[in-house]
């Protein structure tokens, strides 16, 4: 699939951008579970914290490809920012899809310029792929300062959860109504959880949050009560581009990796890239990375033309591509042997952090359940 | 006040390359904005940034792939390009310094920037010599490998560095209007951000072929022909070590002390 001129010099821009300023710090990030705040200020000078902000907000209003393709560049360089990159976009989406102009104006140009991080809360301790089944409430209240929203309740695996100054929230306005709300960073009541010691991800600032009695002013409720999760579905399935282009930029750094050791490494008079069976294991994580890669453009290009299909091709972009993405990075620990194995080589993090993709914004069995929804249903 | 940056796409070879001919192989090269160019790009868009009614012009002598690298540099803040090719540069085997120095002097002439940025070399062919050959055709004050540079638009002249040999550093005061050429380090480039490619795609690039420029196929005889290119032979000497952390850190004690690295 043929990319623009404007989309191929983005991708070869932040491709640049991931190997030269975020590649060299990804190891290090890794083992101390540090999210590397440089590296985030130079995405925003790229642009790239204001990615699916309108234009009338300073943002870059891109495109699904050119979406998916900096996701993929960006997780070139490492998982870890490319999250955090796009669950900051979801919450500038959901604030540009579902805010009023006070909202847009109060929080959209700051977003853009890369502070205050956003952050999005929908999951709970007792509500992962099941949303609905959450319990944190919002309950409308008179008070002196007009109609307010009083938040209670916990919520679980929250991206940017420390780092973050604006969190959309979801919560029951009453029994079965879900409701979404902006909530900044320095309300009274709002705590954040100690990080979560993860397999992988380990840059990633991941956090639980407790809601203790939060006012929010009702200004701040995004969507009409009841009509929180629908909207949520919508656009996590955009975002689901977003993370199956992730498990694609994931791949492709370890198969470029494996085939760069494969041609240095010497075994048995030559290197192991002369050994068929090594030679067919390359062939494979190639051909399934750009099947993958292929998967995601598709989805991205249903999106940008509103087809029926998206959803379905959103969730076989992203069962297909994390999935390969675990495939690519095992068989290129695989490749590497006991080094593989190793904290020497950055195959060892890769599969550590690929594991993530098959669990998050839907398991592969939820991508699966809608893909066969959309067959038999 | 105009500002004139040369930029030129470079071909850089892969780690393992053949040569076919008098070039590299064609295969194993790949195509990137010049290193020195880059420098010279983000001095002038800096000064641009900084200074009121600054207008960065850049020029090319390359084929329509160079556009792609041309589109960068405006991407970067570069106002509009000019990028020289036709039929007969097409067909030319090569470019010498002088051809290069009197297209771009031709450039010179109808644009009449105040300041010339060129880098100081290219990474490809390395004659090092076309910023200062184009000041000579076009009657221009130049200074070679600035490294820092302190712009007075208003009294007409660039406080230079230098940097020389032996850690000396040269601080000149050049008459505008200058060629400078630009050396690696002067500034740290940018990238490209978003909003600067999807402005670049818009902003004016104009071909012009030699007519276009009052110049003839001519200009591109040349006194200088390559006659060969080949890769020396190398001599490596390599010297393993083998045992347990004390025993190499003892060989390569004695490897330092014979080869005169260390005494004793």
């Amino acid at each position: 699939m043929q990319l623009t001129a404007e989309q191929e010099a983005i991708r070869n821009v932040v491709r640049e951008f991931a190997v030269e300023e975020i590649q060299p710090v990804a190891e290090e990030c890794d083992a101390n579970e540090e999210f590397p705040e440089e590296v985030w200020d130079g995405l925003a000078e790229l642009d790239l914290t204001g990615l699916t902000v309108p234009e009338e907000y300073g943002g870059f209003d891109a495109d699904p490809v050119t979406y998916a393709v900096v996701n993929e560049a960006v997780a070139y360089g490492t998982l870890a920012v490319a999250t955090a990159l796009s669950v900051h976009c979801l919450a500038t989406s959901c604030i540009a899809e579902f805010g009023d102009e006070a909202q847009k104006e109060r929080w959209l140009p700051e977003m853009v310029s890369g502070r205050p991080v956003g952050a999005f809360c929908l999951s709970e301790p007792g509500a992962g792929s099941n949303p609905a089944q959450m319990t944190t409430t919002a309950e409308r209240v008179s008070g002196p300062a007009g109609d307010e929203y009083v938040i209670d309740g916990d919520k679980q695996w929250i991206t940017n959860g420390r780092r973050a100054g604006v969190y959309i929230v979801f919560a029951k306005t009453a029994p079965g109504e879900i409701t979404q709300f902006v909530v900044p960073g320095d309300v009274d009541g709002l705590s954040v959880g100690e990080p979560e010691e993860k397999l992988g991800l380990r840059a990633s600032d991941t956090t639980s949050l407790t809601f203790d009695d939060v006012r929010i002013p009702a200004e701040n409720r995004l969507t009409p009560e009841g009509e929180g999760l629908s909207s949520a579905l919508s656009i996590l399935t955009g975002g689901r581009i977003g993370i199956a282009a992730q498990s694609v930029g994931l791949a492709q750094d370890a198969l470029d990796r494996a085939v760069d050791y494969a041609q240095e490494r010497e075994q048995f008079d030559g290197p192991i890239a002369d050994i068929q069976s090594i030679r067919h294991k390359l062939a494979d994580m190639h051909t399934n990375t750009q099947a993958s890669r292929l998967l995601v453009h598709d989805a991205a290009r249903q999106k940008a033309e509103g087809t029926d299909g998206f959803p379905t091709a959103a969730s076989m972009a992203k069962y297909t591509a994390s999935e390969t993405a675990m495939d690519v990075t095992n068989e290129a620990v695989q490749i590497h042997g006991g080094y593989g194995y190793t904290r020497e080589f950055d195959v060892e993090r890769l599969y550590r952090d690929a594991k993530i993709l098959t669990i998050y914004e839907g398991t592969s069995q939820i991508q699966k359940t809608i893909i066969a929804r959309s067959l038999l249903d | 006040m105009k500002i004139l940056v040369t930029v030129k796409e470079v071909a850089e070879a892969e780690d393992d390359f053949e040569i076919d001919g008098l070039d590299i192989d064609e295969r194993y090269l790949e195509y990137d904005l010049n290193e020195w160019d880059d420098y010279a790009v983000e001095e002038a868009v800096t000064i641009a940034e900084d200074g009121d009614d600054v207008e960065v012009v850049s020029v090319t002598i390359g084929p329509e792939r160079a556009e792609e690298t041309v589109r960068m540099a405006l991407a970067k803040g570069v106002d509009r390009a000019i990028r020289v090719w036709d039929d007969d540069l097409e067909s030319a085997d090569m470019l010498d310094v002088g051809t290069k120095a009197d297209i771009l002097a031709a450039v010179v002439e109808e644009e009449d920037p105040d300041l010339v940025f060129s880098g100081v070399q290219a990474n490809d062919d390395g004659f090092g010599a076309t910023g200062v050959a184009l000041a000579e055709v076009v009657d221009m004050e130049w200074g070679a490998v600035v490294n820092d540079l302190d712009l007075d638009a208003e009294g007409g002249v660039a406080h230079v560095h230098r940097e020389l040999e032996g850690g000396v550093e040269e601080l000149t005061d050049i008459e505008l209007p200058a060629v400078l050429t630009i050396q690696t380090g002067i500034n740290e480039p940018r990238y490209a951000s978003l909003r600067g490619i999807r402005q670049a795609q818009r902003k004016p690039l104009d071909v012009q072929g030699l007519g276009d420029l009052g110049l003839d196929a001519s200009v591109l005889e040349s006194a200088v022909s390559r006659t060969a290119m080949f890769e020396p032979e190398s001599e490596s000497d390599v010297t393993v070590f083998e045992g347990g952390a004390e025993e190499e850190a003892g060989q390569l004690a004695d490897l330092l002390r014979d080869k005169g690295v260390v005494e004793g």
